[in-house]
């Protein structure tokens, strides 16, 4: 083999990218299986660590803190709230890669523009509207706006996956004698299905990740969500309890790790939608 | 004159799609829905730009442009908004540099890189709460490892949260490490759908790499550019959580950007119709500055080119 140094500076700089990609992640898992005092005195951390300790982070955060009972609160409101946004979101979608009328591109890039409004111009008359319906510390409360903040992100995922499919499908089954919504229901849906594990995963991931509507609306513990949990359990404590907080920030990264890894392709797809044709 | 099809629509297919009725049933829930819980609280919200609104009153009076009026006389109202100036500029700037290098480095599809592309999302996919309280452990000045590691070839670290003059940097730099590898991703994209022949053509024209990126690749990467560039731009305005979990905003309002100055209004000092009225402004920076940058590209997706 012939020796190329540009080869293997290429491959360090490879290696010092994963490393600055994956160490804070990595030291976060560290810093949570240390005791309190260990984080303070031992700089950098040894890698040695014990399994009590580990635990006992773990059990104060996911039963004593309460990281539990926010994660399920949050898997509840993501999973009905993503199935709602793909529901209404996946039609409109088809609606707007196929129909031509009136408008149509007028109204469909208006609904894609709010993909980036900002949640704060939102978020007071949202938190209004949820207090006037008594809906503050339910999952309603969290499930209506959220439906709203991902359907336009369903839509503009899902038209791009329809404008893949060849027309001459869905015509063939208009012929045979299909409405539009037949159409959608038996022909496109079983192609498009790729289509909605995308659409699905991006709504879900936004959701999981969402702050500041669930700051407005929800008080009681019982119904905080996950990134609204983690917040309150860093910023209450002071000083923090730096063990404890990095715990936390593994379980909320934890789920979403799992996920990753068995839908890779599809969170690439998702994130270069629109972008590359 | 009866004969004329009507005008309003054209269809893609014929007679056999009743259209009137599909079009709203495909679409009906999908407006009705955004009607009532974008649109029409986006107008509540310009309603309540325009009163006194606080949790203490209870019921606002219409104050016309008053709060308007105030905000533009207000310091930190100007403080907010060349913060955010400053951060989607700098960070706008840095994560399409950085995004377009490694994009060009990863197109030499060295063996094993699609492993450190799939570490590369990570970042992405965190909670931008947990990623702002992660770095604060990463920088802090006593014990973290950033810090330490500093320290360990003999330099001095700067006082990462702490200052005036270092956090909004802080902030930033954290931002790129989390959305750099979004830029990437689209760019990389891009770059792997070219047509080769176009490269090749360069080659036998003698083209050297350095006039082939500039005259060739630069452009055609362009599209893709624009349009990771404008949704950084408009995200890193709009962010909020990272900056609440990382520097709250501080030191003496240093790293306050118009979104958290709205929060800041809203939730803690439960001013609604002020914290309405600076997210109003940032809804009018929002639709100026995307309309200028989406001259440059289609968004919609599918006809992107």
């Amino acid at each position: 083999m012939k020796f190329r140094p540009g080869r293997i500076i290429a491959y360090l700089f490879l290696i010092v990218l994963a490393v600055v990609g994956a160490a804070p992640f990595l030291y976060l898992v560290v810093l949570s299986t240390k005791k309190r005092i260990e984080i303070l005195a031992q700089v950098p951390p040894k890698l040695t660590f014990t399994w009590v300790q580990a635990a006992k982070n773990y059990n104060e955060v996911l039963f004593s803190q309460g990281m539990l009972s926010f994660t399920l609160n949050s898997l509840i409101v993501v999973s009905i709230a993503t199935a709602i946004a793909l529901v209404i979101g996946t039609p409109a979608a088809y609606a707007f890669s196929r129909l031509r009328f009136q408008n149509s591109e007028r109204l469909a890039s208006t609904i894609l523009s709010m993909r980036f409004m900002p949640p704060i111009a939102v978020a007071i008359p949202l938190f209004l509207m949820v207090k006037a319906a008594g809906l503050q510390d339910s999952y309603p409360g969290l499930i209506l706006p959220y439906v709203a903040f991902s359907l336009p992100l369903v839509v503009w995922i899902m038209i791009g996956f329809f404008d893949e499919i060849p027309g001459e499908i869905d015509e063939a089954a208009l012929i045979d004698g299909c409405t539009r919504v037949s159409a959608l229901w038996y022909v496109m849906l079983p192609i498009v299905r790729p289509g909605l594990v995308t659409a699905a995963l991006f709504g879900a991931l936004f959701i999981w990740n969402e702050f500041l509507v669930a700051l407005y609306v929800i008080d009681s513990r019982a119904f905080q969500t996950i990134s609204l949990g983690a917040a309150t359990l860093v910023s209450a404590q002071r000083p923090i309890d730096w063990n404890i907080a990095a715990t936390v920030g593994v379980v909320t990264v934890i789920p979403i790790l799992i996920f990753s890894l068995f839908v890779q392709r599809y969170i690439v797809r998702g994130i270069t939608a629109g972008a590359v044709k | 004159m009866s004969i004329a099809a009507p005008a309003s629509a054209k269809f893609v297919f014929g007679t056999r799609d009743r259209p009137g009725r599909s079009v709203w049933l495909l679409l009906g829930p999908c407006i009705a829905y955004l009607v009532i819980f974008s649109i029409y609280p986006l107008f509540h919200s310009l309603r309540l730009s325009l009163t006194d609104l606080t949790a203490a009153t209870g019921t606002g009076n219409f104050v016309g442009l008053d709060n308007y009026r105030a905000l533009l006389v207000d310091p930190q109202f100007w403080n907010a908004a060349w913060n955010s100036a400053v951060m989607v500029s700098l960070s706008v700037a840095i994560q399409v540099v950085l995004g377009v290098a490694l994009a060009m480095f990863f197109n030499l599809q060295l063996r094993g890189s699609w492993i450190v592309r799939g570490i590369l999302l990570l970042p992405m996919l965190m909670t931008p709460i947990v990623v702002g309280v992660m770095w604060r452990a990463l920088l802090n000045p006593d014990w973290g490892l950033v810090d330490w590691a500093i320290k360990a070839v003999g330099l001095t670290p700067p006082d990462w949260l702490g200052t005036v003059s270092m956090s909004m940097v802080t902030v930033i730099m954290v931002d790129c490490w989390q959305w750099t590898p979004f830029v990437f991703m689209i760019v990389f994209a891009r770059l792997q759908a070219l047509p080769q022949e176009v490269f090749e053509a360069a080659q036998v024209d003698g083209a050297g790499p350095v006039v082939t990126f500039r005259r060739i690749t630069l452009p055609m990467l362009r599209p893709a550019i624009v349009f990771a560039a404008v949704f950084r731009a408009v995200d890193a305005f709009r962010s909020f959580d990272l900056i609440y979990g990382l520097s709250y905003g501080g030191p003496a309002r240093s790293t306050t950007t118009l979104s958290f100055f709205s929060f800041q209004n809203g939730f803690q000092f439960q001013n609604y119709g002020y914290a309405a009225a600076v997210a109003y402004m940032m809804l009018i920076i929002l639709a100026v500055g995307t309309t200028v940058l989406l001259q440059y590209v289609q968004l919609r997706p599918g006809n992107s080119r």
